[in-house]
């Protein structure tokens, strides 16, 4: 689990312009929304994508998106839940 | 609906940059062709005298490719465009190549990747992501 983790973090890093350093996150810091990361629609599509790469898990309902990219932790839950990584 | 592909794109003749499709697979691949002529109206000022087809429009045609792929019914807008890279200018009397291929796409919004070719020569490539602001017909 701890090596998926470091894996998200850094996809986190080199797919996308994040507000704060990636070691400046915790695993739970929300992606979304003025509390967390302040991502947007085109981030979680950016990070769909790094994850079917990284990964090869593919999320492609909008509604499952929501639930995964709450934050670092729960991707890295829905990639070993998946059988991934 | 028309039995024109071409119909597929909501834009006015006058701004459609695409001339033919070579190819569609529908959602997945699409290959098209935009001709240049001396006569297009954006080549009589860009630039007097030495007519040379805006990137921008060339960003344009490479749009309304990928868009082509969207589905039926369906209209959509930028939404990014990345990594875009320009490898030689277009001139009148070039025939542009332009091949979009869809990456995947979450809710509204769809990416695509996108390469322009000139005789077999790379014109231009970028990523392009388009958002649905109207959902094809049930």
């Amino acid at each position: 689990m701890n090596e998926i983790v470091q894996r998200v973090r850094h996809l986190l890093s080199t797919r996308l312009k994040l507000a704060k350093a990636v070691e400046q996150i915790t695993d739970d810091t929300p992606l979304f929304g003025p509390a967390g990361l302040g991502l947007d629609s085109i981030d979680a599509l950016e990070l769909v994508l790094g994850l079917e790469k990284e990964f090869g898990v593919v999320i492609e309902d909008r509604a499952v998106a929501i639930q995964v990219l709450t934050s670092v932790h729960t991707i890295a839950e829905y990639v070993q839940s998946q059988g991934k990584g | 609906m028309s039995s024109d592909p071409l119909s597929r794109l909501p834009h006015g003749l006058s701004f459609r940059f695409v001339d033919r499709i070579l190819e569609r697979v529908p959602g997945t691949k699409v290959i098209a062709l935009k001709n240049v002529t001396c006569g297009d109206p954006h080549l009589q000022d860009h630039f007097p005298g030495n007519p040379v087809m805006p990137g921008v429009l060339l960003i344009e045609a490479m749009t309304q490719t990928a868009g082509l792929l969207l589905p039926d019914g369906s209209s959509a807008v930028l939404a990014q465009i990345k990594e875009a890279r320009f490898r030689r200018p277009v001139f009148p009397g070039d025939q542009i190549r332009i091949e979009a291929e869809r990456l995947g796409g979450l809710g509204g919004l769809h990416r695509f990747t996108v390469t322009a070719s000139v005789d077999g020569a790379p014109a231009a490539e970028a990523e392009i992501v388009l958002a649905q602001t109207q959902a094809p017909p049930a």
